[in-house]
């Protein structure tokens, strides 16, 4: 079918953002000031897994410059947040738990950087320490110390389809791998800032915060703090960069609180310290995978085991875990698959959306599988890749017949073109 | 020793949400009266570029130049949810979304044209922001007096769209589905390493991507995030760990968590693999997250074809090829 020709669709036209970046006339949230401004900081946890005992804001208080220290006490209807379980406390009370070095214990506000970091510093803590759980299969032990009220298990997830038993005695080739990844950071170049502002006459909190869902992190933060959402109004800087980072709150409701206790504009920087301990990650997955192959190379079976480290807070991780397990077969024709996914908690970081959503960790597990298997067939890698690959009405792991746009094969035979790749090499 | 390896990758990965998640971007296209076209969206760019793929869509529906698109910043009370900046969703929800506002509003532009100049719509005829009668083509309307005279009749020349597409919810038993995600993009890659068997150092020299992404709105786009992905696969294949023992992080900064420099930036080719037969805007499927998956298991199976040695828990640092080389030779 031959389509019309386009005047601005498929034409490398200048990014429409690119002049106001390279020149420096983009305001990105660090960038937005206000004469009477105040600046915040947050007190983190002091350990990974403990009882907040005692919480003594009285030296930090007294320094000349602190307008107002928030604790859990001044805020007893503040709600918990989350993207998907609202299960990640504002302010860590007294008696409650903080579950990883992220969570917040107070909030400082103070004329300057400074003077609020000096302040923190003078917050004296009492805690109760509990057993830090740093391993996810520690964590799923029966005996292992629960970090929230139900299971460390957070989620399991299933896979199934066709029969793998039957998929495996039809193989004459199984290999099965354990993969490991690591915690990573988005490390996107701008960390978590915003400002918060409270106008007193419309009683609406305006944040400038980025943020990669506008209209959700507003739903978060008003559930929150039990107002209405329109009392809330985010309004979008110039975001440098987010790579999943940005998906979940950071600033959002510190800032409002600060903003309405105050009364005046409130500014609030991360440090690249904080942006890491504090700020999701992405999962660390210990993957089981299983491949079965026929001694012509035609993939038989897959089985794989997920398990996905999500730390201390859900965030997306029950999506992104069984996500990477969907995904588990890659582009191939695989009659036969069973699956199971875990999304448990620890003590660490807590790991959200990061580019790839699980399906980056998978892709390591199943093209290592792939490469392993053509080495043991001695059959080409692009041609075992291309008899294996999707076709027009392949179906992939969850039983989807693909009806649109499946263009594979070609990218398997445009990327060996362009090597000039020979078979055997 | 230097030794050079080739290894290759090929992955899929379904966008959106999917899984029954309601997932929809709206949308809306007006002729403003400062004489641009107003875009309302709360789609957020993070670099990525949806501004400039939305802009061009549409340009490219309203048949005028791109500058004169102008796009609200996103503000919760200026805009209505277009859903989030992830799942590789934006190009296709927001781009969908767009293109259908602005063929609304083109629709709209037919409509009271042919009412202002006594036609049908076959005889009216637009080009750069002008409609005008096939044969008279000097009396013309901009859009921008076609709108003032529309304001007279109390209406105004506006249209929202949405985009909203049914997936399915997976079985809890099975994860079976009839439409689980909305499309998949597949990408290839092949890499060629170098490593130094002396000290373990991985050189990244060359990568060819071959992506399979429907139709590019802005080929040059496709091609950045392509060469971002890249290095971020980079990263985590030979270099980024956040390393927590006990819930502490050891390396909260950038001296202690290596994140790829310039000087690790290999030779790039690229080829976009474009069939336009995708449901999204003019054929399009996303890239942002495909971009950056087949990368790690092209270098670990590269690494492997240099030097025999296959690392299973990433990142593949030095440290672990040359411990790798030891076992390898003391098996020998």
């Amino acid at each position: 079918m031959k389509k019309m020709p386009k005047r601005y669709v498929g034409k490398n036209i200048f990014k429409v953002d690119a002049q106001d970046k390279v020149t420096g006339k983009a305001q990105y949230s660090d960038d937005i000031y206000f004469d009477d401004m105040l600046y915040l900081k947050i007190k983190r946890a002091t350990y990974p897994h403990a009882y907040l005992r005692r919480i003594d804001i009285s030296k930090a208080q007294k320094i000349p410059g602190v307008v107002k220290i928030i604790t859990a006490a001044d805020i007893p209807e503040v709600k918990n947040f989350g993207l998907i379980i609202k299960d990640q406390p504002v302010l860590i009370g007294i008696g409650r738990k903080m579950r990883y070095m992220g969570d917040a214990l107070a909030i400082v506000i103070a004329e300057s950087k400074e003077i609020a970091s000096k302040a923190v510093k003078l917050i004296e803590v009492e805690v109760e320490k509990l057993e830090v759980i740093s391993d996810p299969l520690r964590a799923m032990e029966k005996d292992a110390p629960l970090i929230h009220q139900d299971s460390n298990i957070l989620a399991t997830h299933y896979l199934e389809k066709g029969d793998v038993k039957k998929g495996f005695t039809q193989a004459d080739v199984i290999v099965e791998n354990e993969y490991k990844t690591s915690f990573l950071d988005q490390v996107p170049l701008q960390i978590e800032a915003g400002i918060g502002v409270f106008d007193p006459e419309t009683e609406i909190i305006k944040l400038w915060a980025a943020t990669q869902w506008l209209h959700d992190t507003q739903a978060d933060v008003a559930q929150s703090l039990g107002l209405p959402k329109e009392k809330i109004r985010i309004i979008q800087p110039v975001i440098g960069g987010a790579f999943g980072k940005k998906e979940d709150i950071s600033v959002h409701i510190h800032l409002a609180l600060a903003a309405i206790a105050t009364k005046r504009p409130v500014k609030f920087s991360y440090t690249r310290e904080e942006s890491m301990i504090a700020q999701s990650k992405r999962h660390p997955f210990i993957i089981q995978m299983k491949t079965g192959v026929t001694k012509k190379g035609y993939l038989t079976a897959c089985q794989v085991e997920v398990i996905g480290d999500t730390g201390a807070y859900a965030s997306s991780g029950l999506a992104v875990v069984h996500k990477g397990m969907y995904h588990c077969t890659g582009p191939y024709n695989v009659d036969n698959v069973k699956g199971v996914a875990h999304t448990v908690y620890t003590n660490n970081t807590y790991c959200g959306a990061m580019r790839g959503f699980g399906a980056t960790q998978m892709a390591f597990a199943y093209e290592s599988q792939m490469d392993i298997l053509s080495h043991k067939l001695e059959i080409d890698p692009v041609q075992f890749r291309l008899q294996n690959a999707y076709n027009h009405g392949s179906s992939t792991p969850n039983g989807q017949i693909l009806t649109h746009s499946v263009g594979v094969k070609e990218t398997i035979k445009e990327a060996a073109d362009m090597t000039g790749w020979k078979e055997g090499r | 020793m230097k030794k050079q390896g080739r290894g290759m990758a090929t992955i899929m990965f379904g966008f959106g949400y999917g899984e029954g998640f309601p997932d929809h971007s709206i949308a809306s296209v007006e002729i403003e009266d400062s004489g641009k076209i107003l875009i309302r969206t709360a789609a957020a760019d993070v670099g990525q570029g949806v501004l400039t793929v939305i802009t061009q869509i549409a340009a490219e529906v309203l048949k005028v130049k791109p500058e004169i698109i102008r796009i609200i910043p996103g503000d919760t009370h200026l805009t209505k949810s277009s859903g989030s900046t992830s799942a590789t969703r934006q190009t296709f929800f927001t781009g969908n979304a767009v293109k259908e506002a602005s063929e609304g509003l083109l629709s709209n532009i037919y409509h009271y044209a042919s009412i202002e100049f006594r036609s049908n719509h076959v005889e009216l005829e637009i080009k750069d922001g002008y409609i005008f009668r096939n044969d008279n083509p000097n009396y013309r309307l901009s859009y921008w007096e076609l709108a003032d005279k529309v304001k007279e009749r109390g209406d105004s020349l506006k249209a929202e769209a949405s985009f909203f597409p049914h997936t399915d919810k997976p079985d809890p038993k099975t994860g079976q589905g009839e439409k689980l995600y909305v499309a998949y993009t597949f990408v290839t890659q092949i890499v060629d390493v170098e490593v130094d068997t002396d000290t373990g150092v991985v050189e990244i020299l060359n990568v060819y991507t071959a992506a399979d992404i429907g139709k590019a709105i802005n080929p040059k786009n496709v091609e950045g995030q392509i060469e971002g992905g890249t290095v971020q696969g980079i990263g985590m294949a030979l270099m980024e760990e956040q390393v927590i023992k006990e819930g502490i992080t050891l390396n909260p900064n950038l001296t202690g968590y290596l994140i790829p420099t310039s000087m690790d930036t290999p030779r790039f080719v690229t080829r976009l693999v474009e069939n336009e037969d995708s449901e999204g805007p003019f054929g399009a499927k996303g890239i942002g997250e495909p971009a950056t998956i087949a990368t790690t298991p092209a270098i670990a199976n590269a690494i492997y074809d240099a030097i025999g040695v296959r690392i299973y828990h990433l990142p593949i640092t030095p440290e672990k090829i040359l411990k790798a080389l030891k076992e390898k030779r003391k098996n020998k």
